[in-house]
């Protein structure tokens, strides 16, 4: 039903709405925008947090405060690299990334979260700053919405973007397959965690990547340069999917050994269900 | 390698379909851009090898596949020689027989006796090293081998000097005198390993097994290894001369002999366009052809005629078959000489019938006759040079004068032949007187018989008494014989009565017992005095049926053509008696090979030669080393060992015992199938196939 909706920003928002949906049903719903401290009032603040009880106790205006209001600021890193194009199904890795995107700058701005974009190809990136506005969404998504999936991908050209542009200590998501032939790549883009940025991965693969479900010799083409190479596929399918699997575990116990939140996302799944799951574990990992 | 169904082998070609597949239908593959390109490529890069040897099987297994099914439909089998079950439990002393008889000369693409050889040099090559050997060469005749030892060189050795032999093999014997050579070998284990071709003339299967002292010094059998030269075959093909018998055939002219042989056919199968030769003095003299049904004979006669007289050499020669040997038969003909006589007519008269030789001329010049006579008168004839003669005939001569008289005598003990006849011109006394010294008895008188004689009974006499034996009237017999008796004599010549040491000999006798035939040796020569007339003066020989013949004879006997005639032929492996003429001095005797026959004068003059080794023509050689012209003979096979009939299976089963012949196998091919193998080696195959299939 998704791939039906075009555009980012109704696919988002329907995700959202599943997430919000889902979310009433948690337990620690509303933990989120949890009571901070009082402040007195000031001009600007908004009326609708003033504790009134305070003010018939202590006859003085006092606003709450909550934790919502620790202005927190997220970089929704999205891999447009080539191979980010591929699809077997209705949704390619890109657009299951944007998605994602899109559905988390809603989440963020809904709660006066800043939230910026950095689009990051082998050509290059390019960045939206993170800011709270509620008009910022629509730029978010706007971006979201036009990229294009081109060129290779270069982990390491991002993770050294990111390590310019992203200050200390923000929320940095990343939307990737990491398909960057180089082993220190992803190493690389773990690093921010030592800059003690909240750093979290989600690992889009297509569902035929997952599978390799091919059976006849294939000319296997590259989407991000002129490889090419002709196979039996049946005969290299355990090869294959033993390679990937080693490529899945090196990912994830770098990422549980740097504390990085790790997801991987089927673009055949339930976009909703993936962040639950991400939102979910945040949660546990807040308390 | 046999094929029940050879025709399906075409579809071997089956095989080239994988290799077809993979030239011309390659099929284009589908492009597919894909992102995990680098596992793709990491992957390939890691299973190319793998995956290039597991095509390569898969290719094999798939050609053996489809080569397998079409072979094994064709249902190949292999024709395995048969080896022999051994039961010798540790070192086994071993002799090995193997049969050097006529049958192993036969040929079948290789010669028996050669493939013997191989197949003793191969049980050698089986045996243990700690297993003794020796061999023994198996013939007509058996020579004890060395005691078994562990020298294989030496058991080579007698393998290389092993001859084939031209008599049936004795094996029975052959493998008595084995366990007695295995008795002599303190090994416990005893073999005997038997190479043969195992015809039923080779093996006498009545003769039991030998034994061979065993543990407590019980008698066991020793164990009997079989290996067969002649496998897969029933029998061995064989056509061969039985019998060859060549005589001269006056009848049918001058120097003409007639050859008749005989010819089996031992077989299975019928023997068709047999080219039969006959040889003459080292010259094709005839030809004929033969077809014999299987196990059939044909008789064949062949009248030739010889250049020359004399002791002839000759031959039968047949198309040549599996066994050639037995294809040849030499023999040695007595062709007739050609011999001069001189006849000295006593008693011419102008009118013909009445003349003193008138019969004798026709019966010496008849055209079978070999006698050339020359008739002269008596003052003529008997002084005509005798050189020329071989024989000379005094028909009712009356006594020559003395110089004459000494000319005949050297005549005579030159070496020719006198045949003096009486008549009314004869007169004893001065026949005594001048011819004393060369006849065989002194004359007495004239006697008359039946009405001449004034006898009361009037019966004329008759020939009574005469020696059948004697070459002058060997041939007479039936009603030749009869002719012979049922001449009728009103008279004769009687003769002093004879001492034993005057040499004279009385080789027939009237009925009164009076000397009709009385011959004697003067010399080199021999005399003749019949005591008769050779017309009918005084009897009736001359129109009798026996005249002809006898009087024929008697000229070849007394020119000495008669001895010629008694060729002597032989058998190979047997002893011969030669009597030879004393004065030739035979001393040796030579086989066709140039062997030098081992030959012993006996007491009465013979020369006893033998064993005969081969047969052919064997030349005799004087003291000097010179060759005795006339004196050879031939040697001849017997023709029970060309019968090469096989022992079959179930004889040798009984025989040897079960254990020994392993079954079909020990004694012929054993047909191994192996289309079954190559249907579970095809079932293995797509088996295999299927895994690497299963398994990417």
């Amino acid at each position: 039903m998704l791939a039906k909706l075009a555009g980012v920003k109704l696919r988002a928002r329907a995700v959202m709405e599943g997430v919000l949906s889902g979310l009433h049903k948690s337990p620690h719903q509303g933990q989120s925008v949890e009571f901070s401290e009082h402040k007195e009032y000031a001009p600007g603040d908004e009326l609708r947090h003033l504790d009134w009880k305070a003010f018939g106790k202590l006859d003085r205006y006092y606003v709450k405060r909550y934790e919502h209001e620790t202005n927190l600021k997220a970089t929704l890193v999205v891999d447009a690299s080539g191979s980010m194009g591929y699809r077997s199904g209705p949704l390619s890795k890109l657009e299951v990334a944007t998605t994602l995107a899109g559905t988390l700058a809603y989440l963020l701005v809904r709660q006066q979260d800043a939230v910026g974009v950095s689009v990051v190809t082998r050509a290059g990136a390019a960045d939206i700053p993170p800011r709270a506005a509620a008009g910022h969404l629509h730029t978010v998504l706007d971006a979201l919405d036009t990229l294009q999936p081109s060129g290779g991908t270069d982990l390491f050209a991002a993770a050294d973007h990111l390590a310019e542009r992203v200050r200390r200590g923000q929320l940095v998501l990343v939307f990737s397959d990491l398909f960057d032939d180089r082993d220190e790549a992803l190493a690389r883009l773990l690093a921010l965690r030592a800059r003690r940025n909240d750093l979290g991965l989600f690992h889009v693969l297509d569902p035929a990547e997952l599978e390799f479900p091919f059976d006849d010799p294939t000319l296997f083409l590259s989407l991000e340069d002129e490889r090419r190479i002709e196979v039996n596929a049946r005969e290299i399918r355990e090869s294959y999917l033993e390679e990937l699997q080693a490529f899945l575990d090196r990912t994830r116990a770098a990422c549980a050994e740097a504390d990085v939140d790790y997801t991987v996302v089927r673009t055949d799944e339930p976009l909703d269900a993936v962040l639950l799951r991400f939102l979910g574990r945040r949660l546990r990992r807040a308390a | 390698m046999t094929f029940a169904q050879p025709w399906l082998l075409l579809g071997a070609l089956a095989a080239l379909i994988p290799l077809a597949i993979h030239l011309f239908d390659r099929r284009k593959p589908r492009p597919h851009p894909f992102a995990a390109i680098a596992f793709v490529l990491r992957s390939q890069r890691r299973t190319a090898s793998r995956l290039k040897l597991k095509r390569i099987i898969l290719y094999t297994l798939r050609t053996l596949i489809l080569l397998a099914i079409p072979i094994a439909l064709a249902r190949p089998e292999l024709r395995r020689p048969g080896a022999a079950v051994s039961k010798a439990v540790g070192p086994a002393a071993t002799v090995v027989v193997v049969d050097r008889g006529l049958a192993m000369r036969f040929v079948d693409g290789e010669s028996l006796f050669e493939k013997a050889r191989s197949e003793a040099r191969s049980a050698l090559a089986t045996l243990g090293p700690e297993d003794p050997v020796t061999v023994l060469p198996c013939g007509p005749e058996v020579v004890p081998p060395t005691a078994p030892g562990l020298d294989r060189s030496e058991a080579r050795q007698t393998l290389d000097r092993m001859r084939p032999a031209w008599s049936t093999a004795d094996l029975a014997r052959c493998f008595e005198v084995a366990a007695r050579t295995l008795e002599e070998s303190p090994t416990a284990g005893k073999r005997i390993v038997v190479v043969s071709a195992f015809t039923a003339g080779s093996l006498r299967l009545e003769t039991p097994l030998p034994t061979v002292r065993g543990p407590n010094d019980k008698r066991v059998r020793p164990e009997m290894v079989l290996r067969d030269v002649a496998r897969g075959r029933k029998v061995l093909p064989n056509h061969f001369l039985s019998a060859v018998k060549a005589e001269p055939a006056p009848q049918a002219g001058a120097r003409a002999v007639q050859v008749a042989f005989t010819v089996r056919n031992v077989s299975d199968a019928p023997a068709k366009e047999i080219q039969a030769t006959v040889e003459l003095g080292g010259r094709v003299v005839g030809k004929t052809f033969l077809e014999l049904t299987p196990g059939g004979t044909a008789q064949k006669t062949l009248t030739v005629r010889a250049e020359v007289g004399g002791p002839v050499a000759g031959a039968v020669i047949l198309s040549p078959d599996g066994l050639a040997e037995d294809d040849r038969r030499d023999f040695v003909v007595q062709v007739p000489r050609e011999l001069r006589a001189l006849v000295v007519n006593g008693s011419p008269s102008p009118v013909r019938y009445r003349d003193e030789v008138f019969f004798l001329e026709a019966a010496l010049s008849a055209p079978s006759s070999p006698i050339r006579p020359v008739v002269k008168d008596a003052s003529a004839g008997l002084r005509e040079p005798l050189d020329g003669y071989d024989v000379v005939v005094l028909a009712n001569v009356p006594a020559p004068v003395p110089e004459e008289a000494a000319r005949l005598k050297a005549f005579v003990e030159r070496g020719g032949g006198l045949l003096v006849s009486v008549g009314d011109k004869v007169e004893p006394e001065p026949w005594n007187a001048r011819m004393g010294e060369l006849l065989p008895r002194p004359m007495r008188l004239v006697k008359a018989a039946g009405a001449e004689s004034g006898a009361g009974d009037g019966r004329q006499a008759k020939l009574g008494e005469v020696r059948w034996g004697d070459p002058l009237f060997a041939p007479f017999s039936g009603r030749g014989r009869e002719g012979l008796m049922g001449a009728r004599f009103q008279r004769y010549m009687l003769v002093e009565g004879g001492a034993r040491s005057d040499g004279s000999e009385v080789l027939a006798a009237y009925d009164d017992g009076a000397p009709a035939f009385i011959t004697t040796r003067r010399g080199r020569g021999r005399v003749l005095l019949f005591t008769s007339t050779l017309d009918r003066d005084w009897g009736d020989f001359a129109i009798r049926t026996s005249y002809l013949p006898l009087v024929q004879r008697a000229a070849a006997w007394l020119a000495g053509a008669l001895d010629e005639r008694e060729a002597l032929e032989g058998r190979v492996g047997q002893t011969l008696t030669l009597r030879p003429d004393p004065q030739a001095q035979v001393t040796s005797v030579r086989a066709p090979s140039g062997v030098v026959v081992q030959a012993r004068l006996e007491t009465d003059h013979g020369l006893r030669v033998g064993p005969l080794p081969e047969p052919g023509l064997y030349q005799t050689f004087d003291s000097g080393g010179q060759l005795v012209p006339g004196s050879q003979f031939a040697v001849t096979l017997d023709p029970a060992d060309s019968d090469l009939t096989r022992l079959d299976e179930g004889q040798l089963q009984a025989y040897f015992g079960e254990e020994a012949v392993r079954g079909p196998g020990g004694t012929a091919d054993r047909r191994v199938p192996i289309w079954t193998w190559l249907v579970v080696t095809a079932a293995m195959a797509f088996f295999a196939e299927g895994l690497l299939l299963r398994k990417p």
